[in-house]
């Protein structure tokens, strides 16, 4: 049913394939996919190669057209796709950036280990399953009013600071210090503050999750001990969500109006999905600020769902959490457009970095590298599946080199959604995970199943990669012990 | 049959049959909705009225979808039959259902988006495909 891709792939070394500008005529620069042998039959089944020879089509596309080893099919761009454009003469594309603008992963540490949690596993899950909303038609935690919704995303992070939904020092450790400062509401349509206002604090559906994860295995002490993950068995709190329908509606209405950019200046596109717009003309900067916006908003969302889960175990355990060490280990944006400088092209040039599915991996000293965090990297975390595992790593000093400081972001599906509703039940799979000791608490059955371990790839698989690359070092892995699906 | 679902590995879609645009913009519908939700629970007691335009027939079919999507989630709610009327590049259009229950409906998947990749409206073949951002 799918069409795989035949197309030209050439080794550059153990863990990079070239697509060559060849390829295409149109191509401006070369294609680059962060992967190895044993991954290329699944590179091959879907057209996502395609797309990312399509980017390179771009104009101002500095470096190659790149992609990490979790590629998969997506829309206009791949999903796992990172591509750099000049700052003065690129664009900036709402689809390379995608729907959920901001969409990333936050990870929480506990002082706890497994063995004081176990107990109280059900209770916990439960507890956090009802202070954070999750699934098809919920509103979020708080509703807000639009002028607090423009404030919010217009502040990033230090709103839910003021409001005390956040922890003094709760920014520093988030990607951007949770702030985008270029976010100007008044780019933002009624519509997306319409859908937006509701849904503060909620997980949405879908991959979506919230997970209690223990440390099974440190790889990197050192880097384990800066993060507070050295100790095998000690528990932590994973969460994967973005922006809600605020960002999906941003998204939706620059894609529409950078398809009329493109008609008017005569973009030249292989696809319509790659609609964009130079990022010095009115509509690239209208788009940016409305971006801004909404990475401002899924940091304020994933805050209010730490807010949540502080709650829970404290009401749970009888403990507030700052006495529980509830502390922010990071957030990363894995859905994402910057503004960074990055050597490239013989020089050192401002570029606006496009990362779709795909995270940011800083290396030690780095300026932009939290100061706790400042000898061994920015922390980078990849969710795994709700079976298996999710990988914590840092970022190397080669990702600077290679992938303008970018690495994976997650296992990406390797079955359809239907095929999974054919191969699993949902009481196979809670059976099966609570053999393994895993308590998921859903909104939906069809969730369940549509996110069935087997439905994924090898988390494992993406991170060796990401690791033999040189972009980012494996520091510890996570497994679940309770899941909170939407 | 009105509509089946595209299988696709990372996605979701629909693909709509219909001999008329009419029919492909109300079957393509009725078909996104049962992504959402097990439409045989949604029972079809209040209805809205949609209109939109667009310079063409594939934006205006995005446009619609959209805006059904819209509805859906701002005001929580399910549709399960629907009505298009399109004339040039206009539509009018009526969409039945109620909000949503927990205790009754059957909630499925969470839509993000209606995407325009590999995008098609063809009456003439009978189909229209769409994929959406899930």
């Amino acid at each position: 049913m799918v069409e795989g891709w035949n197309g030209p792939l050439e080794k550059v070394d153990r863990f990079r394939y070239q697509i060559p500008r060849t390829y295409k005529r149109e191509m401006r620069t070369d294609g680059l996919i962060f992967i190895d042998e044993p991954l290329l039959p699944l590179l091959r089944q879907d057209r996502a190669p395609e797309q990312v020879a399509n980017v390179a089509t771009m104009p101002g596309i500095v470096g190659q057209s790149m992609a990490m080893p979790d590629i998969h099919w997506g829309y206009g761009f791949p999903i796992g796709g990172v591509a750099a454009f000049d700052y003065e003469d690129g664009v900036i594309s709402p689809g390379g950036i995608g729907y959920d603008i901001n969409c990333g992963v936050r990870l929480i540490r506990t002082n706890l280990t497994e063995s004081e949690v176990r107990p109280h596993l059900r209770a916990l899950t439960d507890a956090c399953f009802k202070n954070v909303p999750s699934g098809v038609g919920e509103g979020g935690l708080v509703k807000i009013s639009r002028q607090d919704l423009s404030k919010m995303a217009t502040d990033g992070i230090e709103w839910s600071v003021g409001k005390g939904y956040a922890w003094p020092e709760d920014p520093d450790h988030i990607e951007a210090k949770g702030r985008l400062p270029d976010a100007d509401f008044s780019h933002v349509s009624d519509r997306a503050t319409t859908r937006g206002k509701d849904q503060v604090g909620s997980l949405g559906a879908g991959n979506h999750f919230l997970e209690i994860q223990k440390v099974d295995r440190v790889y990197d002490e050192r880097a384990a001990k800066a993060l507070g993950l050295e100790s095998v068995g000690s528990v932590a709190i994973m969460v994967h969500t973005g922006s809600r329908g605020f960002g999906h509606q941003i998204a939706t209405d620059y894609i529409d109006v950078c398809e009329r950019v493109v008609k008017r200046e005569k973009i030249e596109l292989p696809d319509l999905q790659l609609a964009c717009a130079p990022i010095g003309s009115k509509e690239g900067q209208d788009y940016w600020k409305a971006m801004c916006c909404g990475a401002n908003f899924a940091w304020n969302n994933r805050q209010l769902i730490t807010f949540g889960v502080r709650n829970a175990f404290a009401d749970v355990l009888g403990r507030p959490a700052d006495a529980l060490g509830m502390g922010i280990v990071y957030d990363v944006c894995h859905n994402i457009g910057k503004v960074e400088e990055h050597v490239a092209a013989g020089g050192r040039r401002k570029v606006l970095v496009h990362r779709k599915g795909a995270t940011r991996a800083f290396p030690a000293g780095h300026p932009e590298t939290p100061a706790t965090y400042r000898d061994v990297g920015q922390p980078v975390l990849i969710p795994g599946d709700m079976g298996t595992c999710s990988f914590v790593l840092v970022g190397q000093p080669a990702a600077m080199d290679l992938s303008f400081g970018s690495s994976c972001h997650g296992a990406g599906r390797q079955m359809s959604r239907k095929a999974a509703t054919r191969t699993y039940s949902a009481n196979e799979v809670l059976q099966s995970l609570e053999r393994r000791g895993i308590y998921v608490h859903a909104a939906s059955r069809a969730g369940i199943v549509e996110e069935a371990p087997g439905a994924y790839k090898n988390v494992e698989d993406v991170v060796r990669v990401a690791e033999g690359a040189g972009l980012t070092k494996i520091v510890a892995r996570m497994v679940p012990l309770g899941v909170v699906k939407g | 049959m009105r509509f089946e679902e595209i299988d696709h590995t990372a996605d979701v879609g629909i693909r709509a049959y219909g001999q008329s645009l009419d029919e492909l913009f109300a079957n393509a519908a009725e078909g996104m909705s049962s992504l959402i939700a097990d439409l045989s629970t949604v029972k079809p007691v209040g209805e809205v009225e949609v209109r939109v335009t667009a310079d063409d027939i594939p934006t205006l079919f995005l446009r619609w979808l959209s805006e059904l999507l819209y509805v859906h989630e701002t005001q929580r709610f399910l549709f399960s039959s629907f009505d298009a009327h399109v004339a040039g590049t206009a539509l009018v259009g009526h969409a039945r259902g109620e909000t949503i229950d927990k205790s009754r409906h059957e909630l499925k998947l969470a839509i993000k988006a209606v995407t325009r990749h590999g995008l098609t409206v063809d009456p003439e073949k009978g189909f229209a495909e769409v994929i959406f951002d899930i």
